[in-house]
């Protein structure tokens, strides 16, 4: 391993940065260019304080202005229960979030949301409301079953979030892509385990999409930045071995539109 | 809790955290279970003697149900991940031993160092959650022989836990078991109390 990670002293705290940088372009303006083996780039108006080559580390410092480059913000949801799953006569509630790596940003508010819930290959438009601040979708009671349900917000970048609810349990069995511009499909749905790989697809309007960079977060992460980059093979398709104990957000971006799916994590 | 965790989990879930340690405690239990043709213990039909009170005990513990109140995990204080697990039922018993390695991979050695030191900046904090990571998959995914060596023993079972009459301690007055209890001139006294004031 040839590349390093890349941290930033803000405010006397080192925050990591970017991961695995193997290419570092100082300017004459005092920005330093940052690129990683996965082909992420960024621009940062610091200084080079440490290079910890041993150890893979290199540590920097932000000059007064530092900026650091828009991240494309992704939407996801996440079901209202810490038990994974739904039971029949149970209130489905699914919460909206608006961020990145799993943290949330400020301010989102419906405007521009629209979302819809597909069983058994019929979808249906679902009504996004504000609740305590933040913006869910509250689907009653479901039948028993699995239970596809997205969100989008339409835009010159446009943002999709996606989520597989299980009703019920021992629902195993595959699902059928919904045909969004851009969505990661699980290979089998199962009950996903920790220690275990999981697979999924990535299509663009139901086509693979072969070669492209997934990123892959979970609840709780103390990363900034994604702690997983994962590319798809020939068939569009990846696969991760689950480490963390809390829910998955995967997430792509291709063609202007990204896309997440919620791995939940089901008890 | 209305689906079967897995026994990874089911650790996890029993010690609190993921460290390496535990999951070689996951490995040993899962092969056990497997070579033994056994599940998880129910009434001591299985029986683990551990030498050793670190994590992988509690991965013992929650995945084969050999433990410490029920009297079917029997510790040894040897300082050594060595694991025997035995099977009331059909006879058999296997040792198993963690390796012997001299030298750590730099990752592990970094995940202890930051194991050990105290509270850990956001970086560290982030540094230790990958480390994890990475040592998660390889201990997973290692094959069993390569971490561990085993064999087939034979086992000589000791009797089923006991049930024993509670007394009183003529000292303190709390209860304590009879065979437990030492006779002193001032009657019978519990091992707390000999060991602070001798047979006084």
């Amino acid at each position: 391993m040839c590349e390093s990670n890349v941290y930033l002293n803000r405010g006397g705290r080192e925050e990591l940065l970017m991961e695995r940088v193997d290419r570092i372009i100082p300017a004459e303006d005092g920005s330093i260019f940052l690129e990683s083996v996965f082909g992420e780039r960024r621009v940062i108006k610091a200084r080079i304080v440490e290079m910890e080559l041993v150890r893979h580390r290199i540590l920097l410092e932000e000059t007064p202005e530092a900026v650091v480059t828009q991240r494309i913000q992704e939407l996801w949801l996440e079901p209202a229960t810490d038990h994974g799953h739904f039971h029949e006569g149970e209130e489905v509630i699914l919460r909206i979030f608006k961020g990145y790596n799993m943290k949330p940003g400020e301010g989102l508010s419906g405007d521009g949301l629209e979302a819809f819930a597909v069983a058994d290959g019929v979808s249906r438009a679902v009504p996004v409301q504000e609740h305590q601040g933040s913006m869910e979708i509250n689907l009653g009671q479901e039948a028993d079953g699995l239970l596809q349900v997205y969100v989008r917000e339409q835009g010159e970048h446009e943002l999709y979030g996606k989520v597989v609810l299980e009703i019920g349990h021992h629902h195993h069995h595959g699902l059928q892509a919904l045909g969004l511009p851009l969505e990661i499909v699980p290979a089998g749905y199962s009950h996903a385990r920790l220690g275990e790989n999981y697979e999924f697809q990535v299509l663009a309007a139901g086509e693979p999409v072969a070669g492209l960079e997934v990123k892959a977060t979970y609840a709780g992460t103390h990363h900034r930045e994604h702690p997983h980059r994962l590319r798809t093979d020939d068939n569009g398709r990846a696969r991760i071995f689950l480490t963390a104990r809390g829910n998955y957000l995967f997430s792509v971006t291709h063609n202007n539109v990204t896309s997440t799916f919620t791995l939940v994590k089901s008890f | 809790m209305c689906k079967d965790m897995s026994p990874l989990e089911k650790a996890i879930q029993f010690h609190g955290h993921v460290c390496p340690g535990l999951l070689m405690g996951v490995r040993v239990a899962e092969f056990a279970m497997h070579r033994l043709g056994v599940s998880a213990d129910v009434n001591e039909e299985l029986l683990a003697v551990v030498e050793t009170d670190s994590c992988g005990v509690d991965a013992i513990q929650a995945i084969l149900g050999c433990t410490f109140g029920k009297g079917n995990l029997i510790f040894k204080d040897y300082g050594k991940n060595v694991y025997t697990i035995a099977s009331r039922e059909n006879g058999q018993a296997i040792r198993v031993a963690q390796k012997f390695r001299n030298s750590r991979t730099p990752q592990s050695q970094r995940y202890r160092e930051l194991v050990c030191k105290g509270p850990l900046t956001e970086a560290e904090a982030a540094e230790k959650e990958e480390l994890i990571a990475l040592l998660f998959e390889q201990l997973m995914s290692t094959p069993f022989e390569e971490l561990f060596e085993w064999k087939e023993i034979d086992f000589e079972f000791p009797p089923k836990a006991g049930i024993f009459n509670t007394i009183q301690c003529t000292r303190c007055g709390e209860g304590v078991i009879d065979i437990k209890a030492t006779e002193t001139a001032r009657g019978p006294v519990c091992p707390g109390c000999l060991a602070e004031n001798g047979g006084r």
